[in-house]
């Protein structure tokens, strides 16, 4: 009893606590290791098969359905061939009138410009119908998307019961890895176009959903009521009011779900079989024509803007622009459709660019002949330095002819020395978690992250879980890691949490730095927006390009396309809630006496805790999400299974593999969110 | 199952009506509210113990054909929740509610649609416009419910746009509109069907004093020709006092006092209404029939027209230089009472003070 009341006077918040049975744990693992290899390797008998299982039941189901699914996809097919011919079969000339017209009752000249000169840049790039082909596939699938969408969304808003669990499925559907969707579907339809339609309409569905139910939820409780008092049935209620009031809303899923169908149609180029935009990214990115691959991605970029901006339109609640200047510009492209036809070329034939995919290839290659030895310098420091020992471990990563030396377990014990003794002093401060949590940082970067214990990995996530909300969270986050654990992918999985973690980790410094250089100066945000605009507009495929072009296949480039994608959200939630801080709140700071620097980090960033939160939520998800399509230019891991999963049509592993991910995914998120919660409830918001 | 009362029937009558928010309300309350149990103070107080929020507590009263009623009280007393039961927008948990005799709380789904396109309509606090729709096409919506014609629906809802003043603005929308229009076209809106029972929650609270003070005498002026039987919520004793036939006073979900403007401000029951009406000068509210005595022998015939329903202020100002008893009169002429100038001088001066 007196034993033990100093060690719970210590550990005296869930935090410590927590932090100290990890360490306990490290500990007892770190010294059992050498006699217990299977602490570390799951042993193979103890492996659950079920990428077979999944593999055989699947297969079984798949046959028993396959006739209503080539029906399903013979009238998809038609649809689609309809988009198509339309699309194509129109003259150019019409198809830039159409859209010059779509954008200017939009958005006036400005976006009637972006239109022209968009649709203009893609047709003298010499990728007209590769790109129409592409728009037939975003035609097709973003109806049924919309659809399948609002009817998610409705049913979740009327039958209450259900809409936790509808939430949960959308959350689900929007962690499974882009790639993961495809397996199946190939299975179900072959090859093919059609796939790539289904999976872009799947993948499309939940924004629609969720902005239908926040909309519908949003609606004021007056309009409702007013329209109940009307005497309206409910049917009538709801779409003769609720869902018309909700329009903004809903608009802003529109656009969402038209860039999700966009994202996934391009990947689905993958797949193969359809003469696309996005095949010939890949296309040439495989035959390391990176000039032309460069063109064929800002083709996609372009689309993706004028899409984005002009459906971002709609959701803005602005005077709509005259639709006789509509009709004008239409008429007037039909007439010149029509005087013209002999005199303008077809539309294929154009590329007045091959000059500029030439000069970005001889640039390029120029580049990287003259400053290739720098490029070599920067990605060698950074694998041998940082991405190898964190992989692998200090132990194995420093060797002689990298670091110049060989680690012994001399070092190793100085390492942990030196830790302790910090994390005393620490302790002896006060601040006995931060202690704690350096042991454990410093036994994770010693072993490598891909060679840590399975349980040292259960229990920390688990005690993270526990500490971040609650026994149940901490539950399922060991019950989800220890399903991959059985299933034989965990080695895989702590590759991808490896390579993402570090990718989130640089997103945080960086990003949250950047964030708060934006928050301080509007200088800094006038020119770090619109690049946050860019990045986010364009499809995940293109991130590629450039790192392959200066840094070749390989784990460095696919680390920088993570964090060329994922650090968007950690910039713009940690400005938005460090200059969202309440004015009365910094007035009174401001009173009490408190300098810019101090009003920042005493009001501000504690206030803007939770939002920071979420912001690293959402690069945590980007970067899993990145983390698949980076398996395209050489990762390991998780995401490189599901690749190859897709490459042989092997179900089982496709889907174990993109449910492994979706599970590291949903437990990263949960943690977080718990934490953010913790912080809204401790700031009563 | 239309209505079974005769002419007298009250245009809605309330009894024993209890809301009652929470999980498992309604076996909660159905216990406690057995025969010979406790008083609705202790029967509201085992409900919180419950963990759920009576809102409103056993109201009962009743609205007659043509009146004005009001109910008042502070923020959170229960009133919204009250006129909220009675359109049933939401379930009572216990009572009654009957409307021309009619239970509305047993009527099915759709014979509620069928009232509410025919006989209720509803005025809300921030207007509820829609805001896709054009005003015409907000004032016309309940009468397409009912699946009138375009034309015949637009004559319609042109007739009630007029009525509230806003002819010449029916093809804007709701966001061109200033507060006091939108309020307006909700007026207008909720008369579309021409209601028998009109709700109004708080329709006023929303717009600054000036355009209220407007807006409330075009209201009493439209009274005045409709005669509909009224139930009007606010928490601003000012506007109670001036549009209501009777007022009703909730406190914490109970209805402490019911009674016409006057008895309110000169008879209050506690504390709580008292405070309400402290800072009213009495002399605008009082009126000569709580003064005057009964006739006694003859009354000087001479002096100034004095009636029963008169205030004290009109009749200081009438009689400011008579020094002599005067005769009060009913509405018809006759003679019902007489005044002494000292006793007005005495009622206006410790009105005045209080
Ligand atoms: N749906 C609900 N669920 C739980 N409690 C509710 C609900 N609606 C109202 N209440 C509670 O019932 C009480 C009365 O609310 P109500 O809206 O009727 O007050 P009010 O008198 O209209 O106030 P105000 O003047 O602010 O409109 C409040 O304490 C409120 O919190
Ligand atoms: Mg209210």
């Amino acid at each position: 009893m007196t034993a033990r009341s100093p060690l719970k006077g210590a550990l005296d918040s869930k935090g410590k606590q927590a932090a100290a049975l990890v360490v306990l744990v490290g500990l007892v693992c770190l010294l059992a290791t050498p006699y217990a290899p299977w602490l570390v390797a799951w042993p193979s008998v103890l492996t659950v098969p079920m990428s077979d299982w999944i593999s055989q039941g699947l297969g079984v189901f798949f046959e028993a359905i396959k006739p209503a699914m080539r029906w399903v996809s013979w009238v998809l097919g038609f649809g689609m061939a309809g988009a198509n011919w339309l699309l194509v079969s129109t003259p150019w000339v019409v198809v830039i009138g159409v859209t010059t017209a779509i954008g200017w009752y939009l958005g006036g000249l400005k976006m009637a410009a972006l239109g022209f000169f968009g649709l203009l840049f893609v047709l003298a790039s010499g990728y007209w119908v590769e790109s129409m082909n592409t728009l037939a596939l975003v035609f097709v699938s973003v109806p049924l998307a919309l659809l399948l969408g609002t009817a998610i969304g409705i049913l979740a808003y009327e039958v209450s019961r259900v809409k936790k669990a509808v939430e949960a499925v959308l959350d689900l559907m929007q962690t499974i890895p882009t790639f993961a969707y495809l397996t199946p579907l190939l299975l179900l339809f072959g090859f093919g176009p059609v796939v790539g339609l289904i999976a872009s309409a799947i993948y499309a569905a939940p924004p629609m959903a969720r902005n239908v139910l926040l909309g519908l939820e949003r609606v004021d409780s007056d309009i409702k009521e007013a329209a109940v008092m009307s005497g309206g049935t409910r049917a009538q209620q709801l779409f003769l009011v609720e869902l018309p009031s909700a329009m903004t809303q809903i608009m802003v899923g529109v656009n969402q779900s038209l860039m999700a169908a966009l994202s996934m149609v391009i990947i689905a180029a993958v797949i193969g079989g359809f003469n696309d935009i996005g095949w010939e990214v890949l296309l040439t990115m495989r035959k390391a024509q990176f000039g032309q691959s460069f063109l064929a991605g800002l083709v996609i970029v372009v689309f993706a803007i004028v899409i984005d901006r002009m459906s971002g339109a709609l959701a803005q609640e602005r005077r709509r622009y005259s639709t006789r200047v509509v009709w004008w510009i239409i008429v007037a492209s039909l007439v010149a459709a029509i005087a013209l036809r002999d005199i303008l070329p077809a539309a294929g034939t154009l590329s007045y660019f091959g000059g500029v995919a030439d000069t970005v290839d001889q640039s390029v290659g120029d580049f990287t002949r003259n400053y290739g030895s720098t490029l070599d310098t920067v990605k060698n420091t950074a694998m041998f330095y940082v991405l190898l020992p964190l992989r692998i471990g200090l132990d194995d990563a420093v060797l002689p002819f990298t670091w110049g030396f060989q680690w012994t377990s001399a070092m190793s014990a100085w390492v942990y020395a030196i830790g302790v003794v910090v994390a005393a002093v620490l302790a002896w401060q006060g601040r006995l978690t931060l202690g704690l949590c350096l042991l454990v940082l410093i036994g994770v970067i010693e072993t490598g992250v891909t060679q840590l214990p399975w349980i040292f990995v259960l229990v920390g996530v688990g005690a993270l879980g526990w500490v971040s909300s609650g026994w149940r969270l901490s539950v399922l986050c060991v019950g989800l890691l220890g399903l991959i654990l059985i299933s034989g992918l965990w080695d895989r999985a702590l590759l991808s949490l490896y390579l993402s973690g570090a990718a989130v980790f640089t997103c945080a410094v960086l990003g949250g730095a950047l964030g708060l250089w934006a928050a301080v100066s509007t200088t800094a945000w006038a020119v770090i927006r619109p690049v946050c605009d860019m990045l986010q507009t364009i499809p995940l495929f293109v991130f590629l390009i450039p790192m392959l072009m200066f840094f070749q296949i390989g784990e460095f480039s696919a680390f920088l396309a993570i964090i060329a994608y994922a650090i968007v959200p950690m910039i713009r939630y940690t400005r938005h809630g460090l200059v969202t801080t309440p004015d009365d709140m910094i007035e009174a700071a401001t009173s009490s006496g408190a300098t810019e620097w101090q009003i920042l980090r005493e009001v501000r960033a504690p206030y803007a805790a939770p939002t920071i939160l979420l912001g690293l939520n959402q690069t945590i998800l980007y970067a899993f999400a990145m983390l698949v399509i980076a398996a395209l230019i050489g990762t390991t891991g998780l995401g490189q299974s599901i690749y190859i999963a897709l490459g042989r049509a092997d179900v089982g592993l496709g889907i174990t593999a993109g449910a492994a991910m979706a599970m590291l995914a949903l437990v990263a998120d949960r943690l977080v969110q718990g934490f953010a919660e913790e912080r809204r409830n401790a700031l009563g918001l | 199952m239309t209505g079974t009362g005769g002419p007298d029937t009250p245009a809605i009558a309330v009894d024993g009506l209890w809301q009652v928010f929470g999980e498992g309300a309604r076996p909660a309350l159905s216990e406690l509210l057995t025969p010979g149990a406790a008083t609705t103070d202790g029967v509201a107080r085992r409900l919180k113990e419950q963990g759920l929020i009576p809102a409103v507590q056993d109201a009962s009263f009743t609205v007659k054909e043509g009146e004005l009623f009001v109910i008042m009280g502070l923020s959170g007393s229960g009133k919204s929740t009250l006129i909220r039961c009675m359109s049933r927008l939401v379930e009572p948990t216990g009572g009654s509610v009957l409307m021309a005799g009619e239970d509305i709380l047993a009527a099915s789904k759709r014979r509620m649609i069928e009232l509410r396109r025919e006989k209720l309509g509803m005025v809300f606090q921030h207007f509820g416009l829609f805001p896709h729709m054009s005003v015409i096409d907000n004032v016309a919506f309940p009468i397409k419910m009912k699946g009138v014609g375009l034309k015949e629906r637009r004559a319609r809802a042109m007739e009630v746009i007029e009525l509230v003043g806003l002819g010449g603005r029916e093809d804007a929308y709701p966001r061109e509109l200033s507060g006091g229009q939108r309020q307006r076209v909700g007026i207008a809106r909720s008369l579309a069907v021409n209601p028998d029972v009109w709700f109004l929650d708080e329709p006023f609270s929303a717009l600054d004093p000036l355009i209220r003070r407007q807006l409330q005498d075009e209201f009493l002026n439209i009274q005045a020709t409709l005669r509909k039987s009224i139930v009007f919520i606010t928490h601003d004793i000012g506007e109670a006092l001036k549009l209501a036939d009777r007022i009703a006073i909730m406190r914490d979900g109970v209805i402490v006092q019911i009674g016409t403007p006057s008895e309110i401000v000169l008879n209050p029951v506690d504390d709580y209404v008292g405070e309400f009406s402290r800072d009213i000068p009495k002399g605008r509210h009082m009126t000569l029939a709580a003064l005057m005595e009964p006739v006694r022998g003859e009354t000087d015939a001479g002096g100034p027209e004095l009636r029963t329903a008169m205030t004290l202020d009109d009749a200081l100002s009438a009689c400011a230089l008579t020094f002599q008893p005067m005769a009060v009169r009913d509405g018809d002429g006759k003679v019902v009472g007489v005044l002494r100038p000292e006793a007005l001088a005495r009622a206006v001066g410790e009105a005045h003070s209080s």
